[in-house]
């Protein structure tokens, strides 16, 4: 691994609605001894809500993002937002395959893009970059005794099959990272289903109802918890959770925290160092589920 | 008509003529309950040159692009840039969304990232039900995330050159 290389694209939520997913990244990039360099002047990936009304902005903002990251010397850009991660690596991708626009769009930048950034997602970068040894290496209280349902939300793993780090239908790298952290993964249909992204704002009927699916399902299948790594994922299915959990009979609340806050908790990092009081559904109570933090603690 | 126009029905002919309609793409929709014309409709319309009737439909706003269908499309089309593609014409064409509190929040989004380079989501929240005359949407979603301080008053720092690229490129 050439840690010179390797920056961060946070993206507009990281910076405000998800601050803790920022937080414990930073946390835990700290404990893998990975430096916390943060790309200069990104600007927005645009989301959903720019292609889906101008396609063209959307590949001229990713463009510039990319031109911009090629120009500070960047081969690996680590995206966690699962929205802005599909958004560069389409860019990545079209712009690879459309010699002709790539010139075009180089033509009305500061700086060409060629070609050289690699968009990393940030699961793939945690399995096959940093390494699942290196991450069970730094694990302090193993999270063994807990269940997790891993989720990973539709843009994490549904890029254009040549850009795709895991399997697209039935990822892995997830449960992979919990399972070097000694906590058990179960095999779960609703990994990929989608939690309504923007829905959730503008048509919250028809959100609520995929929550409560996703919610419905994990808690029938007794996990103590569902991890995510998307912002929009972690926000759906945790900020309204209470009202959404009664209207599916659903008894327990279940916390859903970042995969990176799960990692913090593994390596022994302080919860307020993790962001933990950012999340609506309490995540502390999961601790008492895993056995060997149980026994430290008697 | 402009060439443009002609060249994006052309993009658009070739890209929906690979359907052999299986209905992959419907069967695997998690939003298909709430639409009013099944995605393989769309595209089978799409591909016969009879996009209009498909500009006019709710589908086209309600498709979330969790692109579940294009995973599973055995021709590998990518069923949800060919719904956006859909919006883009139907609102060049002059038609009304659909979906008009779909459509308002892209646009509400689309034009706060032109301001600064950056999004300012309580802003965004505001706009929104500004612009959509209902002010108490999301009433009960906006104060719990300012408790929790997920949302903030002061909008991020502008990106530095961002409005003088905006004036470039447009």
């Amino acid at each position: 691994m050439e840690k010179d290389n390797i920056a961060l694209y946070p993206g507009c939520s990281l910076e405000t609605s998800s601050s803790h997913y920022m937080k414990s990244l930073k946390t835990v990039f700290s404990v893998l001894g990975i430096p916390f360099r943060i790309m200069n002047d990104w600007n927005c990936c645009g989301a959903t809500s720019v292609k889906s009304i101008d396609y063209d902005l959307n590949l001229q903002l990713n463009h510039k993002n990319l031109a911009l990251a090629e120009e500070q010397g960047i081969k690996e850009l680590v995206v966690p937002c699962a929205s802005c991660y599909h958004r560069l690596a389409d860019a990545e991708y079209m712009l690879s395959k459309d010699e002709k626009r790539r010139t075009e769009l180089n033509g009305k930048n500061d700086f060409p893009y060629k070609g050289q950034v690699k968009v990393r997602n940030i699961l793939d970068f945690f399995v096959n970059v940093v390494g699942l040894d290196i991450i069970s290496k730094n694990v302090k209280k193993p999270l063994s005794g807990l269940t997790v349902a891993c989720y990973y939300g539709c843009l994490n793993t549904r890029v254009p099959l040549e850009q795709s780090f895991d399997t697209r239908e039935y990822p892995m790298t997830m449960d992979m990272i919990v399972k070097a952290l000694g906590a058990n993964f179960i095999d779960w249909s609703y990994k990929t289903d989608c939690c309504g992204a923007s829905l959730f704002i503008t048509v919250n009927s028809i959100a609520e109802k995929l929550v409560g699916k996703i919610l419905k399902d994990a808690s029938l299948r007794g996990v103590d918890c569902v991890i995510v790594s998307c912002p929009m994922c972690q926000t759906n299915l945790d900020t309204k959770q209470k009202s959404i959990r009664s209207k599916n009979s659903i008894e327990q609340p279940l916390p859903v925290p970042f995969i990176t806050q799960l990692m913090g908790l593994a390596f022994g990092c302080k919860p307020k160092d993790l962001g933990l009081n950012k999340n609506f559904v309490p995540v502390e109570s999961i601790l008492s589920s895993c056995s060997v933090v149980k026994n430290e603690d008697e | 008509m402009g060439i443009t126009e002609l060249e994006k029905r052309k993009i658009l002919y070739k890209d929906t003529l690979l359907c052999y309609q299986c209905a992959k793409c419907s069967s695997g929709c998690p939003l298909v309950e709430e639409m009013d014309m099944y995605p393989h409709v769309v595209i089978h319309l799409a591909s016969l040159g009879l996009e209009r009737s498909v500009m006019n439909s709710e589908t086209i706003w309600i498709c979330a692009s969790c692109y579940a269908c294009a995973v599973k499309c055995p021709n590998d089309i990518e069923i949800p840039n060919i719904m956006n593609r859909l919006k883009q014409m139907a609102l060049d064409e002059g038609f009304e969304p659909k979906r008009k509190d779909v459509y308002k929040f892209h646009k509400v989004f689309t034009d706060d990232i032109l301001r600064r380079g950056k999004v300012h989501e309580l802003r965004i929240m505001i706009e929104y039900n500004l612009r959509l005359g209902k002010l108490l949407k999301n009433a009960t979603l906006a104060p719990k995330m300012l408790f929790k301080n997920k949302l903030h008053f002061i909008p991020p720092k502008a990106v530095k050159g961002f409005r003088k690229w905006v004036k470039k490129t447009s």
